[in-house]
């Protein structure tokens, strides 16, 4: 019990200390969290008339930003993968890395899902012995399930490996291997139910497509490794933690191949619908051309469909692919940004219009719905940047139980039971 | 000296994020504020008193507060921009029984017995404000003679109501004024056959002629009913005369009417202009 | 047990909540119970709401606790005395909806009139349960310029391809556009369709399939009904719905008193609140106990009946036995006992 108490006592004051660098990208994710803070409040009171969603596009930035955890966190295992599943030696250490960044995308996933649920004081009625679950009819109930199933899994994979590295003690194979292939599997198990719960609704004939479930997994297979990219690069410049240049060549190389399938799948999914060109391309030919003059998501298609073929071209050339400090941070950072902007801008807003009445309208987000989606992001960043640190503090070694940080006898006595 | 420039470096930053925050939190206090629509005026303007049942001009219905006290209905609701009844608290309010029906064929069998109407008769009144004799005030054979036949002619009278009989938009000439107004008693319709009908029960006039669609409105397809939905429950039935005008039945068969307002445009959108277009290629 | 101290300790906000909704919920729905039994206070009321399970899971002396708290809460609210109906489905009756299509003038009372009846909000956002859309005749663009354009252009072949009416390029009719902010100076207007749509209370409803909480289910006179009280607002059934049906509380309900009409009923037209979805009902508090729907009442040309599907001396069924009737948006398999037909 002790042990369990210094661990939790060192790994987060650890975790707190940094440089004026550190500190400044925790001062600047504070603002948006205080000002998050205020917004929250707002919506909690007046209710979801202060975003732009309107019964016509009911599905906000939230659910967009959604789906984008939803893709890191299932690319996440991509880390993993290899680690333990090819036994590669440089990434045995970053496995449990990966696994953090998961957990960190999961749960700003499930909060930004809180704020799009109308009535978030009722969310208990999904509980199934107080409330009723409407389990294996309800898409979303599967994605609850396989959700926090995933987090726990990740919560346990990885402090369990922290906690006995931080005591010196061996793990115990039987017990953790079983659990890392399940997280394995899991991760792009939450994403295939992620494009299920938006291909189950014919209604929405962008969405009812048999190949949602590989576009998204395609577009994890891009955007996860790109952030890991980079949070990996920045480690390997501002901490003792050794990272090898073959594992930032493998997340490239897999960037570049999902790249290749995310083009394919959105070559195919266009063919098949313009080239017949029926009213069920209706949403398609919206997004690329616009319809009697609403045009606004006409510039947003064509910048993110050029940039994704761009990344792929950039990444095809390994100057780029070893560029560590320049064009590779570059290139992930645009793939971030262009596939978390595709998600609005491309999945979500323009599939609703025309209606399924051949409505076409425009989502106009407000400052509260942005300001909640930052607050979500910093309040996700600020517990992956604190995850990370003290875990890089216990792979390097620094965090050990011989190390501790000493408490009294009578302080450690009130603590232990 | 490491320390100091940390310290004052730190600080200032500190001081730049401190008033991003304040600023921040200014405008998230006035743009949450103004991401609210302003609140449109209510309906709860003066209810419009005086409205029409089913055509402007034909039956109309004064508004009265408390008709249904259980629970403090009026008799009617009606429209702000157009005047027509939009809602009924008491659907039998004034009502009469139907009476008799004829009966066609299988299709028009049914349970009747609680058909009411809402009597037209007397409106006959409005002409010449006579409760008991209403049009024989002038009709009775010796101010304005009996005709002696149906022939068309011109008539000098009545045409605020038909501008010139010779050209009665009922028909395309095969109908005249005499074919269904009794000659010998304005207070009554008349049919083919000579018997006369009141004005409270015109589809027996019309189902003469109109068969398919008399048959239709006693099914319940065709025509308006208020009321119970329970096959033999008490229905308000609207005759053939409340919604159809029967002079200018050939202009329309029901007269355009002003609609109610369009719903309010979905947030962010300026107009629906986008919606107006004129049906040709896709321009991209 | 280690784990369940990781979870607390690792500052997961999301778990901890979860954890403390569950034993707050267990431990003190007794104590709220007992504590505020019996209790006329309006807090209380609002508390013991709160705790409420679904409608259809309650007891008998729950549903009747129920509906007195409502309709205190009402009455308040309001200033008029408001009774909440807690009459239950009719025996042997399946309800069905036939719209004449052919008559239908686009005149929106309907519209309107539910909206007086089913005390939905007025501005703020304001709901309207049925939509009147407008449908233009076809565009016939024949030219005989075109007239030997094909599509694709010209090739050995001479100049045949795909021609479309005019041609491909401009094609005829319409399709997939509707308008609904049509504002006339009188309707019907030439050339113009009307098309009213509202819940079409389907058989094999995607909505109820999609509620994570069966907060809206498909009630024995087949009526998809929604639980107020039990609906979480995630919005997953306004987004299956085929017809656009459902409407939901963006905000803080707005209903002026002297709109509101205090004969409700529990899943009808009772008023809603603030996060919650809401739709057309079939007027439950009206056809429970007899009365047509008030759309049916409002529309001034008699485009609307009602009736029992099983009965077949009904307005509906001898609709569905002597008129051309179809359903809207068949190919979706959702079985709606919402009837269009042509008289």
């Amino acid at each position: 019990m002790q042990k369990l108490v210094s661990f939790v006592i060192d790994f987060w004051s650890y975790a707190f200390k940094g440089g004026p660098k550190y500190y400044s990208w925790l001062l600047f994710l504070s603002v948006f969290i205080l000002v998050g803070l205020y917004t929250t409040y707002l919506q909690l009171t007046e209710g979801l008339i202060l975003i732009g969603a309107t019964d016509q596009i009911t599905w906000e930035l939230y659910i967009s930003n959604f789906i984008f955890t939803a893709h890191v966190a299932a690319a996440a295992v991509l880390v993993v993968i290899p680690a333990y599943m090819y036994k590669r030696k440089d990434m045995k250490d970053l496995a449990v890395l990966g696994e953090i960044i998961a957990l960190g995308f999961v749960t700003t996933g499930m909060v930004l899902v809180v704020y799009h649920v109308g009535r978030p004081d009722r969310l208990w009625h999904m509980i199934p012995s107080l409330g009723y679950f409407n389990f294996p009819n309800s898409m979303l109930t599967f994605d609850v399930v396989v959700l926090t199933v995933y987090m726990i899994l990740n919560l346990i994979a990885a402090y369990y490996l922290f906690y006995k590295r931080y005591v010196g003690e061996p793990l115990n194979k039987i017990f953790y291997t079983p659990l890392i292939y399940v997280a394995v599997a899991w991760g792009p198990l939450i994403h295939i139910i992620t494009a299920a719960v938006l291909s189950s609704n014919a209604r929405m004939h962008a969405w009812s497509t048999a190949v949602l479930p590989f576009a998204f997994l395609s577009m994890a297979g891009a955007s996860g490794p790109a952030v890991i990219i980079i949070i990996f690069l920045i480690i390997r410049k501002y901490t003792k933690l050794q990272i090898a240049d073959s594992v930032i060549d493998l997340l490239s190389q897999i960037i570049l191949w999902s790249l290749g399938i995310l083009m394919l799948v959105f070559a195919a999914e266009f063919f098949t619908a313009l080239y017949p060109s029926t009213e069920h391309a209706a949403s398609l030919k919206y997004s690329m051309f616009g319809h009697n003059g609403l045009n606004a998501y006409v510039p947003w298609f064509w910048s993110i469909m050029i940039l994704i073929a761009g990344s792929f071209i950039a990444l095809l050339n390994p100057k780029i692919r070893k560029s560590y400090d320049r064009f590779l941070p570059a290139v992930c950072a645009v793939i971030f940004l262009v596939i978390l902007l595709e998600k609005p801008y491309f999945l979500v807003f323009p599939a609703f219009s025309p209606s399924p009445l051949g409505e076409y309208t425009v989502y106009y987000p407000t400052f509260v719905e942005v300001s909640n989606v930052l607050f979500c992001w910093a309040y996700g960043f600020l517990v992956l940047t604190l995850t990370l640190k003290g875990a890089i503090g216990i792979l390097t070694g620094e965090v050990t139980y011989t190390n501790r940080v000493p408490v009294s006898k009578e302080a450690a006595y009130a603590i232990s039971p | 000296m490491f320390e100091m420039n940390f310290r004052s470096k730190f600080s200032k930053m500190v001081f730049f994020v401190l008033c991003c925050f304040l600023i921040g939190g200014v405008f998230a206090y006035r743009s949450a504020y103004s991401a609210k629509a302003e609140p449109a005026k209510t309906q709860s303007a003066q209810p419009v008193t005086n409205c029409f049942e089913s055509r402007v001009g034909y039956t109309s219905v004064e508004r009265v507060e408390n008709a249904v006290p259980e629970y403090g209905y009026p008799n009617v609701k009606c429209s702000q921009r157009t005047g027509k009844v939009v809602w009924w608290g008491d659907p039998y309010d004034g009502t009469i029984p139907m009476g008799e029906m004829p009966a066609i064929n299988d299709a028009t069998k049914g349970d009747f017995a609680q058909a009411v109407v809402k009597p037209r008769e007397p409106h006959l009144a409005y002409f010449n404000m006579d409760p008991v004799r209403h049009c024989a005030v002038c009709h009775d054979g010796k101010t304005v003679p009996f005709s002696k036949n149906k022939k068309p002619r011109t008539l000098a009278m009545h045409q605020d109501i038909v501008e010139d009989s010779l050209q009665l938009k009922h028909g395309r000439g095969a109908i005249w004024c005499l074919d269904c107004h009794s000659a010998t008693n304005r207070n009554k319709l008349i049919d083919h056959q000579g018997n006369e009908i009141s004005f409270n029960q015109p589809q027996k006039l019309c189902g003469g002629c109109h068969g398919a669609v008399y048959i239709d409105w006693r099914a319940g397809i065709h025509g308006k009913r208020i009321g119970s939905w329970v096959t033999g429950g008490k229905k308000r039935w609207w005759v053939c005369t409340e919604c159809h005008n029967p002079h200018t039945v050939q202009t329309a068969s029901y007269d355009p009417i002003v609609p109610e307002p369009a719903p309010a445009l979905p947030r962010g959108m300026k107009n629906a202009d986008h919606e107006r277009s004129e049906h040709v290629a896709h321009k991209k | 047990m280690s784990d369940e101290t990781k979870e607390r300790e690792t500052g997961d906000v999301d778990e901890a909540r979860r954890d403390l909704l569950k034993h707050m919920g267990i431990a003190s729905m007794a104590g709220a119970v007992a504590l505020t039994a019996g209790s006329a206070d309006a807090e209380a009321a609002v508390f013991q709401e709160w705790f409420q399970s679904h409608y259809e899971l309650m007891s008998e002396e729950e549903k009747q606790e129920c509906i007195e708290r409502l309709e205190t809460r009402y009455t308040e609210e309001y200033g008029k005395k408001t009774t909440v109906s807690n009459a239950p489905a009719l025996k042997d009756v399946l309800f069905g909806y036939a719209l004449d299509i052919q008559k239908c003038i686009g005149c929106r009372t309907c519209v309107h009139a539910c909206v007086k009846e089913n005390n939905q909000t007025r501005y703020d956002p304001e709901i309207q349960w049925i939509k009147v859309l407008k449908m233009e005749k076809g565009n016939f663009s024949f030219s005989e310029e075109k007239l030997d354009k094909g599509y694709p252009e010209t090739d050995r072949l001479g100049n045949f391809g795909i021609q479309v009416g005019g041609n491909a390029y401009s094609p005829v009719g319409v399709s997939g556009e509707t308008e609904r902010y049509y504002e006339p100076e009188k309707v019907p207007e030439k050339d113009s369709f009307y098309f009213p749509v509202q819940c079409q209370q389907c058989e094999k409803p995607p909505c109820v399939k999609a509620c994570p909480v069966r907060a809206t289910f498909r009630e024995p006179n087949g009526v998809v009904v929604i639980d107020y009280n039990w609906c979480i607002g995630c919005r997953m059934c306004q987004l299956a719905c085929p017809y656009e049906a459902r409407r939901f509380n963006w905000g803080e309900p707005n209903l002026p008193p002297e709109d509101m009409n205090p004969k409700t009923h529990y899943y009808g037209n009772r008023p809603r609140m603030m996060g919650v979805m809401e739709k057309c009902t079939f007027c439950l508090q009206r056809t429970r106990e007899g009365r047509a729907p008030a759309c049916l009442e409002a529309c001034p040309v008699g485009a609307r009946k009602f009736g029992n599907l099983l009965d077949p001396e009904s307005d509906v069924r001898k609709i569905l036995a002597t008129k051309k009737v179809f359903r809207f948006k068949e190919d979706l398999n959702t079985y709606p006992k919402f009837f269009y037909f042509m008289g």
